[in-house]
């Protein structure tokens, strides 16, 4: 039953993800966004990791796609689309999304696979200690890799206004 | 899980659903009545005892309006609003603990239909997504008003979640748990023989945060920015009509209902008598089955309380500027909620160190 359902909302996942591409509307992307992550979060919990189901929810469904809809509602979508389908900018994103996309591919194959110890799998407790204690550099370090970015965007939005 | 199983699992779905659903019409009346009472006049008196019937009255016409879809209105979107909001607000429910267990076809079965281990970040999770009916009803409807409706709406909630949370991380830290049901066991019975063990007393600010933040995460007077009749005609459901309103109207009931319940688990009690502890309740009582539907009624007793706040709220307290709604999130109850658990944590260190 499990592999009908992981069938089910994986394809709800991608095809979900095409129509966030292939939309002409912005907000029916974010829209179709939002069913793909729900799909993902689905998949998460068949994958028996509740956790990481509830959390993507949480920041990306409840939070970060929110804030997406709200610019682009604010946004005067002909010259939005007349920006984001300029030659150069398709050509950039089309070169960066397939080399990302090869370096990903090229992770994958080269990493081992994670296997839960003896079988047991990763409690709340068990991923906050680890979180906390032995990956506490990392985790410090991308939160504080976060915040330059924020700030950095504020800088230069602020730039193009002013000028 | 065997067909027996499943079976429970439905039939516990239904009924929870089933009581929440019958808590719209009920909410509706008093709604009403209670906004006639503090305001001196009489209100619907006239359909069936006390007007009690109203409600259906009004299911009716509901029904039977006409049911437009503006010109100008995307028209996916538009019709998919009102069931974006719906689905969230019943979704919650899922985790809310309406009492302890019964015994029955020879098996124990818990008055709750999923006991998560994460039921808290479910909770606030599926909350989060609420705001999607809103804001895409309020665009989709291709009407100024409401588009700014839903933008006050998303800002609202997306702030308001913030101390929300916050206060939601300072009873799981008193608790150690994220689980709904361990929160509730822990508040059986008494300290020093007479203070109910709630959670209102472990982290009364935690509560405070709590409860101001569900106003603004339900929509609700001082709060409702999004549909200030005053300057927004209705904000993002101005252009709805017939049930798709009345969608909108269950809907914010049902988080009523839902965040009322998560409040009564958190800081009330659950459904534990103050000053009667379980054990002494199921002697005097004598069977768990009995105690059990006891314990349901409890728990929904505590949340009706909690509905009649909300109205009384409504209805005597005026609504704010939307910069001081931010100002209130952002400048007072954020950095109080941060402060909150910071004290939290250090008391519990000193205590006797972490779990």
């Amino acid at each position: 039953m499990s592999d009908i359902a992981a069938g089910l909302f994986g394809v709800l996942t991608l095809g979900c993800s095409l129509g966030v591409v292939f939309s002409r509307n912005v907000i029916m992307s974010a829209f179709y966004l939002i069913l793909s992550f729900f799909g993902l979060a689905a998949l998460y919990v068949l994958i028996q990791a509740p956790f990481l189901a509830v959390i993507q929810v949480l920041i990306y469904t409840g939070a970060i796609v929110v804030l997406f809809v709200f610019v682009v509602m604010l946004i005067d979508q002909d010259k939005l689309l007349e920006v984001v389908t300029g030659k150069t900018l398709v050509l950039t994103a089309g070169v960066l999304a397939w080399s990302l996309g090869l370096i990903l591919l090229r992770a994958l194959n080269h990493s081992p696979m994670a296997v839960p110890v003896s079988g047991q799998l990763p409690t709340l407790r068990t991923i906050s200690l680890s979180l906390f204690t032995e990956y506490l550099w990392p985790f410090e370090v991308l939160s504080v890799f976060m915040l330059v970015i924020i700030v950095g965007v504020f800088v230069l939005a602020r730039d193009k206004v002013n000028a | 899980m065997n067909t027996v199983d499943i079976a429970i699992l439905v039939a516990k779905t239904l009924l929870f659903y089933l009581i929440v659903l019958h808590v719209v019409p009920i909410m509706v009346w008093v709604e009403r009545r209670g906004a006639a009472l503090i305001q001196d006049r009489p209100g619907p008196n006239r359909v069936g005892p006390f007007g009690l019937l109203q409600p259906v009255a009004d299911f009716v016409k509901f029904i039977f309006k006409e049911d437009p879809i503006p010109t100008g209105a995307n028209r996916g979107l538009f019709l998919v609003a009102p069931a974006l909001i719906l689905i969230p607000a019943s979704l919650t429910l899922a985790v809310l603990p309406f009492g302890d267990k019964v015994k029955l076809f020879g098996r124990e079965i818990l008055l709750q239909v999923a006991d998560l281990d994460i039921a808290i970040l479910y909770v606030l999770a599926i909350g989060s997504l609420g705001i999607y009916g809103i804001l895409f009803g309020g665009w989709a409807s291709g009407n100024k008003f409401s588009l700014m409706g839903a933008l006050r709406a998303s800002s609202q909630v997306i702030s308001y979640e913030i101390p929300l949370g916050l206060a939601a991380v300072g009873a799981v830290a008193v608790y150690g748990t994220f689980s709904l049901r361990e929160i509730a066991l822990a508040q059986d019975g008494l300290w020093f023989g007479w203070l109910p063990r709630w959670g209102i007393f472990l982290q009364p600010v935690g509560f405070w945060l709590f409860f101001i933040a569900s106003f603004a995460e339900t929509n609700r007077l001082p709060f409702d920015l999004p549909e200030t009749e005053a300057e927004l005609v209705a904000g993002y459901h101005t252009e709805y009509g017939s049930m798709k309103f009345g969608m909108f109207m269950m809907a914010e009931y049902m988080n009523l209902t839902t965040i009322s319940g998560v409040m009564v688990t958190l800081f009330f009690g659950g459904w534990h008598l103050p000053f009667v502890a379980d054990a002494m309740l199921l002697k005097w009582i004598g069977s768990q089955n009995l105690l059990g539907l006891v314990q349901v009624v409890i728990f929904l007793t505590k949340v009706a309380i909690f509905l009649c706040v909300f109205v009384w709220v409504r209805w005597t307290v005026p609504r704010f500027r939307f910069d001081q709604l931010m100002r209130i999130t952002w400048g007072r109850l954020i950095p109080l909620g941060i402060v909150n658990l910071l004290v939290t944590a250090g008391v519990m260190l000193w205590l006797g160190g972490w779990k």
